[in-house]
């Protein structure tokens, strides 16, 4: 805990880095709106409870989006929070349109924008014929590129432009948020003779990007395993490659593998509950056939075997791949 | 001179032989058997009748016919007719040569006193030679081949004139024949009636089995009684009131239908009996009493007697066809008015979404496309039914029953449905409800609304209307699933239908499970028109039981409070603006939020915010955020600035305690002098 590192910093840039002073700030914000609510049991367990939702990751469910977006660690909450929910959806098996999981996304943050799930749906469709159906881990899984690294893909798709266009590699582009948002469809008349950018150069020029970048981006090396597998690549290509990785998978911490997603014993277990109190419900025995495949039924609800904050943290730490250990996880 | 009775037929006519030759024609020394009966051509003479004249005649003429001897005369085609001397003195005034194959009127000789002529059933083609017997008085030319009216110019005296069954096309050349009493020209081709106007004296006119297709040009017949125009194709009928003696008036078998067709008849006040059977109109629902209510002086109606009881039901009929005429007349201009709003309500609705861009020079052409008169249906801007404060199913004769039709909104009740379009039938909701109209409403239809603005109302809703089971949404932009968790605060919802027209929602897979999830509490039965099953409340469950766990339990405590809060707080700020604090309504407004706290709280957390008002909300709370930052950034510094002074105490520290510690040492070295200075010290302090 008092590392010398964290000594070198000063007392301000520390706090930034640890978004503390967002949180501090949400606190004394949310203590106002509530005061005469709150007053009735108490300041000091009102932090608690704040800092404890913090730590648990459910202290974004309905709030706006600029309060989700603030941080890497509400946007990681955010993404599992969402998983929770509606894995049973994707359990199901439906396939529905990028409307639709809007729509869903808007259940758990009323004013989400659009534009955040069309980009998703972007990268899952390889930017071809929008109404498509996606299927579940599909979409949340690009949509977790895409949300949790926003910035970063901005700047990449910047870098991207330019390589087609021919431009020096090594000239230093800073795009503004707008201009990312217009570069986003590669000129047809270039695409057409050659497919994507050679994935080295693309390669070191993220390289640099990710150095200097204060926005938070995937772990270097991976990106580089990314692309050391490929001669060319396009723009969509490269995303849908990211958002299929396991490693960046794993390095956000906030879903779990792919083969695990419609996996949740504990609230599977919820679940059945909850069907069990269905007015007139015969049998439960219609349940899931997964839930009968468990061994064990008595996990305790906060202990289940995904601790996803552990690792969230080590992510934000970019230039050092330190093994810093985080002091509490659990309450 | 003429006698009236011409139809009559008894033996009375011995005694009256005075008065001048009857129509009937008898002599007292003719024997019983050739008692002629002329009838006027009746339209159901029965056919035995027809036979027994038949015979009758043949017999006569048979009887005749042996006195009769047609010589060839100088002119190649015309007979010359003779008689007997003893005919002559016996029969003087009669000459009947029916049946005689005759194909051409003979010469008749030295017979100018002839009254009575008779050519029935031959095959003349022209009237010719008679224009010596000056003295006729009855002419019978019935049943031959005539074309013409003619030859009769001279035949002042004439009275009777029988044409009937002839192939007549055109009435003329009737001009001297003032005296004319019976004009019988049924069984032709007669196609309008003319030149007749000067036949002052006639009583009978038959014109039946004609082509006639309408009734005209009678005036001047002043003394028609009776006019028989069955069997033809009669549309309309006219000049009949000038007719000032017309009694009888037989319509038979024709082409009226309508009673306006014939209207002159109501102005005849000399009618008392008219026929109209076989006509169209005699089919028709209102014909009794709408002619027994025209023609009050009708003693007979298709040869029936008209009594009062009919007369009295037919104005009681007619009265009430006139109400049912005008109510429907009413409800007619009721519904294109309506129709005319809601098409104007959708225009208003398409321009709102962005969907057609041309607007004022379109709306005003539409209006003025419609039947009614425009002007009328432009001008008005408030609404035209009168249905101020009070109750408002005062009078209600019809179930249908618009109660508020502007140019922009509409409201209406039609028994148990309560439907709106255009927002701004929402504010009808504040109006005075009669208990009973809004007892009787179970389904409340949107149309034309956005759902943000129905949201803001379903509280009113909820008191108003307190049977409202079943909700329609239609064209209102339904376009998250999230708006649904808006309808969880009415009482109970059984059935739900959302039209896909307007409402993008529907187009989502997963909507209708998420409404079932969401308003579990309500037990829904039927989903756009299909029933909800088990099956589909578990699955239901299934997909949202998970969203609906982590809505409440997984919520810090006071994120629970706040946002049940906020739900209760609207409801009754709406409750405040509105009513005043009435206590009643507190204490309902309490137990229905214990309620919705009882049932299915992990659902509670599930609202709608109208977009708007979430972003007034974001408003508000930017001026908290900015306090908090300064605040946090003052704490922040303080807490800096006390770690720095820190940092800076634990730098400076060491060094300090030295210097302390050696001026300390240094102060004691000499112990006397210190013990002094200690003294000194303490009595300088008193």
């Amino acid at each position: 805990m008092l590392s010398p590192e964290r000594l070198a910093l000063p007392d301000y840039e520390y706090l930034a880095q640890r978004h503390v002073l967002t949180y501090m700030e949400d606190a004394v914000c949310q203590l106002l709106e509530n005061k005469e609510d709150i007053s009735q049991y108490g300041v000091a367990r009102f932090f608690t409870e704040y800092f404890n939702s913090v730590c648990q990751g459910t202290h974004i469910l309905f709030r706006e989006f600029s309060f989700i977006q603030a941080t890497p660690h509400n946007r990681a909450s955010f993404l599992r929070a969402f998983w929770k929910c509606f894995r049973t959806v994707g359990k199901n098996g439906d396939l529905l349109t990028m409307r639709e999981y809007h729509c869903l996304l808007q259940l758990l943050c009323p004013d989400f924008p659009l534009e955040l799930t069309q980009k998703a749906a972007r990268i899952v469709l390889m930017d071809d014929a929008m109404d498509c159906l996606m299927s579940f881990s599909d979409f949340l899984f690009a949509f977790q590129i895409q949300f949790y690294y926003s910035e970063f893909l901005e700047s990449v798709a910047a870098i991207y432009q330019d390589l087609l266009a021919g431009k020096n590699p090594n000239t230093v582009i800073v795009p503004t948020s707008s201009s990312g948002q217009h570069r986003q469809r590669p000129p047809l008349g270039e695409a057409s003779m050659l497919e994507g950018v050679e994935a080295s150069q693309f390669s070191q020029c993220l390289e640099n990007l990710c150095d200097r970048h204060k926005y938070s981006c995937p772990p270097p090396a991976l990106v580089k395993e990314v692309l050391s597998n490929v001669q060319r690549l396009t723009f969509y290509g490269f995303l849908v490659a990211l958002s299929k990785h396991h490693g960046i998978n794993q390095a956000l911490g906030a879903l779990p593998d792919k083969g695990d997603l419609m996996h949740d014993p504990a609230m599977d277990e919820e679940l059945e509950r909850l069907l069990a109190q269905v007015p007139g419900l015969v049998n439960s025995a219609t349940a899931n056939p997964e839930a009968g495949c468990l061994p064990s039924r008595t996990p305790p609800r906060v202990g289940s075997p995904w601790r996803p904050l552990h690792h969230a943290r080590k992510v934000d730490a970019e230039s050092d791949g330190s093994t810093e250990e985080t002091d509490e996880s659990e309450t | 001179m003429i006698p009236g009775k011409y139809r009559s037929v008894s033996g009375r006519a011995a005694n009256n032989v005075n008065c001048g030759l009857h129509l009937v024609i008898q002599t007292s020394s003719l024997p019983e058997k050739s008692k002629v009966e002329f009838k006027l051509n009746k339209e159901t003479p029965s056919f035995s009748g027809r036979l027994l004249q038949h015979d009758l005649e043949r017999n006569y003429s048979s009887r005749q016919g042996d006195h009769i001897t047609l010589a060839s005369s100088s002119m190649p085609s015309f007979p010359i007719l003779q008689r007997s001397s003893e005919e002559k003195i016996l029969y003087s005034d009669r000459l009947t040569l029916e049946r005689q194959k005759l194909t051409v009127c003979p010469i008749i000789d030295g017979e100018e006193h002839l009254r009575l002529l008779n050519f029935q059933h031959n095959f003349i083609t022209r009237i010719q030679n008679i224009s010596n017997l000056q003295r006729l008085i009855f002419l019978d030319l019935y049943d031959n081949q005539i074309e013409e009216i003619s030859g009769l110019s001279t035949l002042r005296s004439l009275r009777v004139l029988l044409l009937g069954k002839n192939r007549i096309k055109k009435i003329s050349n009737l001009e001297n024949l003032k005296s004319l009493d019976v004009l019988d020209l049924h069984g032709n081709q007669i196609t309008k009636i003319e030149n007749v106007g000067h036949l002052c004296d006639l009583r009978v006119l038959n014109l039946a089995r004609n082509l006639l297709s309408h009734v005209d040009n009678l005036s001047g017949l002043d003394s028609l009684t009776e006019l028989n125009l069955r069997h033809n194709q009669i549309t309309f009928v006219r000049d009949v009131d000038n007719l000032p003696c017309l009694q009888r008036l037989f319509l038979s078998f024709n082409n009226i239908s309508t009673f306006e067709s014939v209207c002159c008849l109501a102005d005849s006040s000399s009618l008392s009996d008219i026929t109209f059977d076989g006509n169209p109109i005699a089919q028709e629902s209102w014909y009794k009493h709408t002619i027994l209510q025209n023609m009050t002086q009708l003693r007979q109606l298709d040869m029936k007697r008209v009594t009062e009881e009919e007369r009295r039901m037919a104005s009681v009929a007619a009265k009430k066809e006139e109400e049912k005429k005008r109510e429907s007349h009413k409800q007619s201009l009721l519904k294109e008015k309506k129709r005319l709003t809601i098409n104007n309500v959708a225009r208003k609705w398409d321009l709102q979404q962005h969907r057609i861009s041309s607007i004022a020079p379109n709306q005003d052409r539409k209006v003025s496309d419609c039947p009614q008169d425009p002007s009328q249906l432009r001008g008005s801007t408030v609404s035209a039914f009168p249905e101020e404060t009070g109750s408002l199913d005062s009078g209600l004769t019809s179930a249908l029953q618009g109660l508020s039709v502007t140019d922009t909104h509409l409201v209406e009740v039609d028994g148990d449905t309560l439907s709106l379009y255009g927002s701004g039938a929402l504010e009808s909701l504040d109006r005075n409800w009669s208990v009973q109209t809004a007892g009787m409403v179970t389904t409340v239809s949107f149309t034309f609304i956005e759902f943000d603005e129905i949201v803001q109302v379903l509280p009113k809703l909820k008191i108003k209307f307190p049977n409202s089971l079943h909700l329609k949404f239609k064209e209102t932009n339904l376009v998250m699933l999230q708006q649904f968790n808006a309808l969880a605060q009415l009482r109970r919802v059984d059935q739900l239908t959302v039209d896909p027209q307007g409402n993008p929602v529907v187009n989502f897979t997963l909507w209708k499970y998420y409404v079932l999830f969401r308003l579990s509490h309500f037990s829904m039965q039927k989903i756009n028109g299909t029933e909800v099953t088990q099956n589909d409340m578990i699955m239901a469950e299934r997909l949202f039981g998970i969203l609906a766990h982590v809505a409440s339990s997984e919520l810090p405590q006071y994120r629970l409070i706040s946002i049940l809060g906020d739900a209760r707080k609207k409801q009754f700020r709406y409750l405040l603006e509105t009513k005043g604090k009435k206590p009643g309504l507190v204490n309902e407004e309490n137990s229905d939020s214990k309620r919705l706290v009882g049932e299915n709280t992990n659902r509670a957390t599930l609202n709608y915010t109208t977009r708007d008002f979430y972003n007034e909300r974001l408003e508000e709370i930017k001026e908290k955020k900015k306090f908090c930052k300064m605040y946090m950034e003052d704490l922040v510094k303080e807490a800096t600035e006390i770690n720095m002074k820190n940092e800076a105490l634990q730098k400076l520290w060491p060094q300090m305690f030295i210097e302390l510690v050696r001026d300390a040492v240094i102060e004691i070295r000499n112990k006397n002098s210190y013990m002094k200075l200690c003294l000194q010290q303490i009595t300088d302090q008193k």
